[in-house]
């Protein structure tokens, strides 16, 4: 047995002259390079050229620039903008703050639950929260018709900056209250014990110890929301629009979309100021954190810090709470399938003589609709599917490889990050129209699976990169001692390790897919419809009914996907 | 199997140099240790071995294969080296069982079927755990980790072996029997080895040759009853054993093996056989080990007694540890019986203690 041990093998072979981890490392970083500059770089061009990317002669200007400054109402467009983006993180702020210390720090009965239903706004987009606080709130909504009979006018109008910020600041709340919760359970709970022990009673340790300690994540998690606020469509198409207040990414989407005689020199030039501005954002929030990850994933449970008495506010504050929760989150997405249900819904009409499933019928009779299901599902699970396989490879090349270039692989794969869902549809759309060749794909689902891939691809990164780095940097060395080259050993060991990370990357990229509008508007064709560009094209027709069926389908198979991935992984999942 | 090469190594770590200039030759079959403190380099050696770090100049070679030549920019990827290298972490692969991790370096060799079977049986066998081939690595303890990671390492018959600390996450009783157990199957396999640790018992216990590192730099090379009775610097004869440093003065010279009288710091005076040549006026500093030292009792055949300060007493099982202070250095004494009052004579044997030049800067 020893003597079998002890036979001596060949030298080793020497190593290829040209390994094959070249052409796989290279092929991938390629791939990011491509998708990632496809979009930016029409769009940066366009917004120098005098004609139209495609015409066959243009001369390079900086004409555009100023013309967009003349064009009038546009300064008025940017301060609607700042507005809308400074009300609605001001909303989102307050009211997650408030939300991660009375959930998460405080002995409120039932915490828990109303911090789970606090999120809930997160996994839908907030075009669907538009369409279920119309149902509610809007200018014929439940609330609204009910509120005169009993208390005179509704003292509400979403039509309005201060509306639309309401709408969208409930729907980025989660985000302030997942980075101050994060936070408020990573700081070590004796600094509070200490305040305590020295004396200061609950409200000063609140307002001396606990919050200053949240300032950095409300800090970071503000410019986030600043950020999405200028980046939100859905909500200033529904509601500004018709009241005539025009922001940013509304004004791209009427100029470039909309318009039968598209200005495209304009439409670039607004879409690279925009990209610049997110840009200089996304700088900031990445100071301000030291790392680079906007989309968290949050997993593991934290020991929490002692709760704070609430004494006898507790019942009082609890009512209060669970009043916002049933006013801003339960009674919309409630409002909404309940109106998929009905062919009319009014405080005037009992509801048993509306109820009725033909609007889903509807749907399903409609190839257009069908079809837009259809669609968002192939996209969604081929599509993340595919995105999956490309971050995975992206990850390991970053994190597992000696690839010459993988700091700025990394670079370029979270790149997308800075660039707002309506300007990658700009960008796309241009690509698209300028390379020959690509025309079957631009009538095709398979322009929005690369749309959105690019899109996601950080998204990705963020729900993979934390679980890889915990897997020991020895255990793909030991493989490598033994003779197995980069691609086995990644293929072998580190892929098969990564498997519950993959999953996950792979359900936040079809939740992702699934709800995705604002890239695909631009980009969509008759036959390559999905639920949220339909979704707009009803609204559009005041098909309210079909918009509800469509929202509940798009609510109820993200709601499954959730569930899903929380009771088989224990992994939350925000992005 | 084959021989080992090292040829002027050198790495660097931005602008910390972690290995200088390290020149070692490891015969067939020869077991060398690398001991050292953390941070003196012997991981980063091993590393270079292993091809896990590219080294910034030198050159390796085992057996007729050069591994790595910086001068003729030769580098072989870890994959195209015949290594067998054991991580501290054991790096089994938490998604294979037992025999699947064997089995992984006999796959990417082509091994037939058959074979690969019998191999795996033989080599479990060789580490007593044929019965845990069905297990995953999390249901192994960590000695039986260590030996599963043996196995996989021995089961492709690597031109060399590279033991990086694989007793060290051992609790102490199991490192013990681990220990005994590496050592004789040691002398049965006979494999070219580089066994790196911190751990002094371990490298006296189970090597051909010990190379001491400290500061990225080789200290000594030797048999380990060498490094431990013949330490080449003070801080070898600390880092091997506990020892007593005494600085002190020469007052007549001596030849190497001669007699030279010298001075302690308060006046006392002492006779001793100098190792070295030891020249009048010099500074030297005196080693003794723990076990040479013991309390005068009147007869002082062939030795100095000198008069120290008590400073502290602990039993520390069978023994007593007595803190001594001596012209102003600590010394450490072991004995049955603890010493009562303030003073103490201690006797120091006229030959056995070390002579080094110059003062010891080593913290006793």
């Amino acid at each position: 047995m020893d003597a079998a041990l002890r036979q001596v093998e060949a030298a080793p072979a020497p190593p290829p002259a040209f390994p094959r981890e070249v052409p796989i490392q290279y092929g991938a970083a390629l791939l990011v390079l491509v998708l990632v500059a496809a979009p930016l770089l029409p769009v940066l061009l366009q917004s120098l050229l005098d004609g139209a990317l495609y015409d066959d002669e243009y001369t390079l200007t900086l004409a555009n620039f100023a013309r967009l400054a003349r064009t009038s109402g546009f300064g008025q467009v940017l301060l609607n903008t700042v507005i809308l983006a400074g009300l609605t993180t001001i909303v989102a702020q307050g009211l997650g703050t408030i939300a991660a210390i009375l959930f998460g720090r405080t002995d409120m009965p039932f915490a828990r639950t109303l911090g789970e239903l606090f999120l809930w706004p997160l996994y839908l987009s907030a075009l669907v929260l538009s369409f279920g606080w119309y149902a509610v709130y809007g200018p014929s909504g439940y609330l609204t018709l009910l509120w005169p009979s009993v208390l005179g006018d509704a003292p509400w109008n979403l039509y309005s900056l201060g509306g639309m910020a309401a709408i969208a600041g409930v729907s980025q709340a989660p985000l302030a209250y997942i980075y101050c919760l994060s936070s408020a359970t990573l700081t070590d709970p004796s600094l509070e014990e200490a305040a305590r022990v020295s004396g200061a009673g609950t409200g000063r340790t609140l307002w001396r110890i606990t919050l200053p300690l949240m300032m950095p994540a409300i800090a970071y998690s503000a410019v986030l929301n600043f950020t999405i606020g200028l980046e939100l469509l859905s909500v200033p198409l529904i509601f500004g629009d018709p009241a005539g207040i025009t922001v940013l990414t509304t004004f791209l989407f009427n100029n470039g979309i909309s318009s039968p005689r598209p200005d495209h020199g304009l439409v670039a030039t607004a879409a690279a100021l925009m990209l610049a501005v997110v840009c200089f954002l996304v700088w900031l929030q990445n100071r301000m954190l030291g790392n680079t990850r906007r989309f968290i994933t949050l997993g593991g449970k934290a020991t929490r810090p002692r709760p704070f008495r609430l004494g006898m506010l507790r019942w009082p504050i609890f009512a209060l709470a669970l009043l916002y929760i049933l006013a801003a989150v339960i009674a919309p997405i409630g409002m909404l399938v309940l109106r998929a249900f009905t062919s009319f819904l009014s405080p005037m009409i009992p509801l048993s003589e509306v109820l009725t499933v033909s609007n889903f019928v509807t749907i399903f009779d409609y190839p257009v609709y069908s079809r837009a299901v259809w669609n968002s599902f192939v996209v969604s699970l081929v599509g993340g599917a595919l995105a999956t396989a490309l971050i995975g490879l992206i990850a390991v090349i970053v994190h597992r490889s000696e690839f010459r270039f993988r700091n700025a692989l990394h670079y370029l794969a979270l790149f997308p990050r800075a660039v707002p869902g309506v300007v990658a549809g700009v960008g796309f759309f241009y690509a698209f129209a300028l390379l020959p060749g690509l025309g079957v794909l631009r009538n095709s689902i398979w322009i929005l699976v690369i749309a959105f891939t690019m899109r996601f691809i950080p998204t990705g990164i963020g729900a993979v990169a934390p679980m890889l780095l915990q897997v020991s940097p020895d255990l793909d060395r030991a493989a490598r001692v033994q003779g197995a080259d980069w691609w086995t050993t990644s293929r072998r060991i580190v892929l098969p390790l990564m498997r519950p990370a993959l999953v996950g990357c792979f359900t936040v990229l079809f939740i992702s897919f699934f709800k995705e509008y604002s890239t695909a508007i631009f980009l969509f064709a008759p036959g390559s419809e999905v639920i949220g560009t339909a979704l707009l094209q009803l609204w559009v027709q005041g098909e309210v009914g079909l918009v509800a069926a469509l929202a509940a389908i798009q609510v109820a198979v993200i709601a499954v996907c959730v569930a899903a991935v929380r009771g088989l992984f224990g992994v939350k999942l925000h992005g | 199997m084959a021989d080992l090469v090292i040829e002027g190594l050198t790495k660097r770590f931005g602008g910390v140099t972690a290995v200088e200039d390290v020149n070692l030759h490891v015969a067939d079959g020869e077991f060398v240790t690398l001991l050292g403190p953390s941070g003196c380099g012997k991981s980063t050696t091993l590393a270079a071995v292993a091809g896990l770090d590219r080294a910034d100049g030198g050159r390796i070679q085992v057996g007729g294969t050069v591994y790595f030549d910086a001068a003729r920019g030769i580098y072989r990827p870890p994959e195209a080296r015949s290594c067998g290298l054991v991580f501290q972490s054991y790096a089994l692969w938490p998604h294979m069982t037992v025999a699947d991790n064997v089995a992984f370096p006999l796959s990417l060799r082509k091994v037939p079927a058959a074979e690969r079977r019998r191999r795996i049986e033989e080599v479990l066998a060789l580490v007593e755990m044929e019965r845990y081939a069905g297990r995953y690595p999390h249901e192994l303890s960590g000695g039986q980790q260590q030996r599963v990671a043996l196995a996989r390492t021995l089961v492709y018959q690597p031109a060399i072996l590279l033991l990086d600390e694989p007793l060290s996450n051992l609790d102490a009783k199991l490192r013990d029997r681990a220990r005994a157990w590496l050592g004789e199957l040691r002398t049965r396999l006979r494999l070219t080895t580089i066994y790196v640790t911190h751990d002094q018992i371990e490298a006296l216990a189970l090597s051909d040759r010990i190379v001491v590192m400290n500061g990225g730099r080789i200290a000594q090379i030797g048999a380990p009853q060498d490094i431990y009775e013949r330490p080449a610097d003070p801080f070898v004869a600390d880092f091997i054993g506990t020892t007593n440093f005494l600085p002190a003065r020469v007052v007549t010279s001596a030849p190497e093996g001669g007699r030279a009288l010298l001075e302690l710091a308060d006046g006392q005076r002492m006779e001793v056989q100098a190792d070295r040549a030891a020249t009048a006026g010099s500074r030297v500093t005196l080693a003794y080990r723990p076990e040479q030292m013991r309390i005068a009792d009147g007869a002082t055949d062939g030795g100095a007694v000198l008069k120290t300060r008590i400073t502290s007493r602990a039993y520390v099982g069978g023994l007593w540890q007595v803190g001594l202070d001596l012209a102003g250095a600590p010394l450490r004494l072991e004995t049955r019986q603890p010493p009562g009052g303030e003073e103490l004579h201690l006797w120091l044997p006229e030959a056995g203690g070390i002579l080094f030049r110059g003062g010891a800067d080593v913290a006793a």
